[in-house]
């Protein structure tokens, strides 16, 4: 082993260079800190796996610039509908507008991910050593020792200062620490299968419970782009999952849905894998100099595809943190808001992902006689129907996080955008060439005054701030003052003239006023920023 | 009724029957239909109810 070399502590390695690890590594990067990745297979994954990236990734994804290359490849959706044998019994749609800046949904095979978030991570000076397993990990008081065994050469260690372990379901990281996750796995088993065919079909989720192509199952279809379907299909329970898998028990079955649903052009199979829901967590995301985050730290049902989507969440968390914490601009506690928050998130995901998966796959003879029951009255009674809806996927509020500040102003202000809620977006005109208020997050903490007047020049200014004052609809852009050109940002906040809100690097509400008082607002940006800078006046201005 | 609610009561319901076992879901069933019967205003509001879930199965044992 090279120890003889003398050791440089890395400010971060990320073991695991999945989407999760790299888009952590990429959004480090935004926030001046080159990471290190650690993969222990050779490149990207093989399969679609997670496919459906929700609104809110799309906005974390864009801290790094991953978000257009995902949305031109990708297929955006706003809706689903659900068939009971071969009735139309649902049909939702998510919440979604011409001003939206990302459809609700876009599905893309997870390979794509990764490759535009290594692109992403390595713009950001980020090194990744792929075909690298880990091997041992060492504690001590200010760093990780990482023992690390390349496919091919010597083995060698690796010093970092945190240690982030996003290696999915199968961690390694949480085995060498002897951690474990705890809570349910239930028995029904998905076969997931991705076949190459044209469609014309519009993007939507569909889903079909007892079909007469395959009677007593049901069968998820979701599109993806290069003329792919995903199939997901649920196995009877005296079925034997490897058997199952095989393409002589699975091709049959997709033939006959797809004779079904009249999908007649040729077909072939791409990638076959199978699945069962589980909801666990481990009870801390934080082991000493160690943070878990994504698979690594917690395992959703596939139902409402909260798995990618959450993990990101935990990276958009703790990215942030992560930075001010290495960069002496916060202390160690702030990380423990990581654990409170994105554990409270994952507990939520778990109770949102049993839900879906007691009604996708039933795990006992009452949640099966009561489906059977909700889909057969849906198909003339359309008060049962919201049973069908799928859960998708949303950001979950840090209602009661430490992090969050008082709000003494609750009553003169509206409940959308509340501390601890992510921040609404919004459609601007903007003289930094924004379209919405979201793209103004992600790095800095972000002071959102609305008003008709920038404040005025002398007022201190903090490293690590962006202010912008959101001028009313009439008004003409000039720099740090978009304006709101549909009035949508006043009405989503619940803003009067003068109000003012304090938001998170990861665009989640801190703190706001309905008319601020400097002393006040001083206060807590003092406590979440540090000291004012001080300016010549002729900066200032 | 609120889609939370329903939504609540439907997985209640379904813990319930998985407590008392499969011998003894109908008979829970039966009560819960029963007294749920018996807040309704009348008749005209339960019988519909009840023909549509029985041509739904199939009236065939």
């Amino acid at each position: 082993m090279s120890m003889n070399e003398r050791p440089q502590i890395l400010p971060v390695l990320i073991v695991g260079g999945g989407p999760v690890g790299l888009t952590l590594a990429a959004l480090l990067g935004e926030q001046g800190m080159a990471a290190t990745v650690i993969e222990a297979d050779e490149g990207y994954c093989t399969g679609s796996r997670a496919i459906c990236i929700s609104r809110r990734s799309l906005e974390i994804l864009g801290w790094a610039g991953i978000d257009r290359p995902v949305v031109e490849k990708g297929l955006g959706w706003t809706s689903g509908r659900s068939f009971y044998r071969t009735t139309e019994v649902l049909h939702f749609r998510m919440p979604s507008g011409p001003d939206d800046r990302f459809a609700p949904m876009v599905n893309i095979q997870q390979y794509y991910v990764e490759r535009y978030a290594h692109e992403a991570a390595l713009r950001g000076g980020a090194t990744v050593h792929w075909s690298t397993r880990v091997v041992g990990l060492r504690q001590h008081v200010g760093h990780v020792e990482v023992e690390l065994q390349p496919a091919e050469g010597e083995p060698f260690v690796l010093s970092a200062c945190w240690v982030v372990a996003c290696d999915g379901g199968r961690s390694t990281t949480r085995d060498l620490l002897g951690v474990k996750l705890e809570g349910v796995q239930y028995e029904g088993r998905y076969v997931i299968v991705d076949i190459e065919q044209e469609t014309s079909r519009p993007v939507e989720r569909l889903a079909w419970f007892d079909p007469p192509s395959n009677p007593g199952s049901t069968i998820l279809m979701h599109r993806q782009p290069d003329n792919v379907w995903r199939i997901d299909y649920q196995l009877r329970d005296d079925e034997d999952p490897e058997e199952a898998i095989r393409p002589e028990r699975v091709l049959p079955r997709v033939r006959s849905h797809l004779e079904m649903i009249g999908e007649t052009a040729p077909w072939k199979p791409l990638w076959i894998s199978i699945y069962n829901a589980k909801c666990l967590t481990l009870g801390d995301y934080r082991h000493g100099r160690v943070l878990f985050a994504g698979d690594a730290a917690h395992l959703v049902p596939i139902f409402g595809v909260r798995g990618l989507n959450s993990g990101l969440d935990d990276v958009g968390n703790l990215a942030w943190k992560l930075a001010r914490v290495l960069g002496g601009r916060a202390g160690e506690d702030l990380l423990c808001s990581y654990t409170e928050e994105r554990l409270h998130a994952a507990r939520e995901n778990i109770a949102y992902g049993a839900k879906s998966t007691e009604f996708m796959a039933p795990p006992n003879f009452a949640f099966r006689l009561m489906r059977d029951a909700a889909l057969r009255l849906s198909v003339e009674d359309e008060t049962v129907r919201s049973l069908i809806n799928p859960r998708q996927s949303a950001p979950v509020g840090y209602v009661n996080s430490s992090l969050r500040e008082v709000d003494d102003d609750a009553a003169r202000l509206g409940r959308s955008a509340l501390p601890g809620l992510p921040a609404p977006d919004a459609p601007l005109a903007s003289a930094e060439g924004w379209h919405h208020l979201s793209e103004a997050f992600g790095r800095n903490f972000v002071l959102l005054r609305f008003a008709a007047d920038a404040p005025f020049a002398g007022s201190p200014r903090y490293e690590g701030l962006t202010e912008l004052t959101l001028l009313p609809a009439d008004d003409v852009p000039r720099p740090g003052c978009p304006v709101d050109a549909e009035g949508l940002a006043r009405e989503r906040y619940g803003a009067p003239e003068g109000a003012a809100w304090l938001i998170r690097p990861d665009g989640y509400v801190l703190a706001r006023w309905a008319s601020p008082d400097p002393s006040a607002l001083a206060t807590v940006l003092d406590r979440h920023l540090g000291a004012p800078l001080r300016l010549a006046a002729s900066e200032a201005a | 009724m609120e889609a939370e609610d329903l939504d609540r009561s439907y997985t209640a319901l379904c813990e319930a029957m998985g407590r008392v076992g499969e011998g003894k879901a109908s008979l829970l069933l039966a009560m819960v239909s029963l007294a749920l019967i018996a807040r309704q205003g009348s008749a005209e509001d339960v019988l519909p109810i009840i023909e549509s879930a029985a041509t739904s199965i199939g009236e065939t044992p």
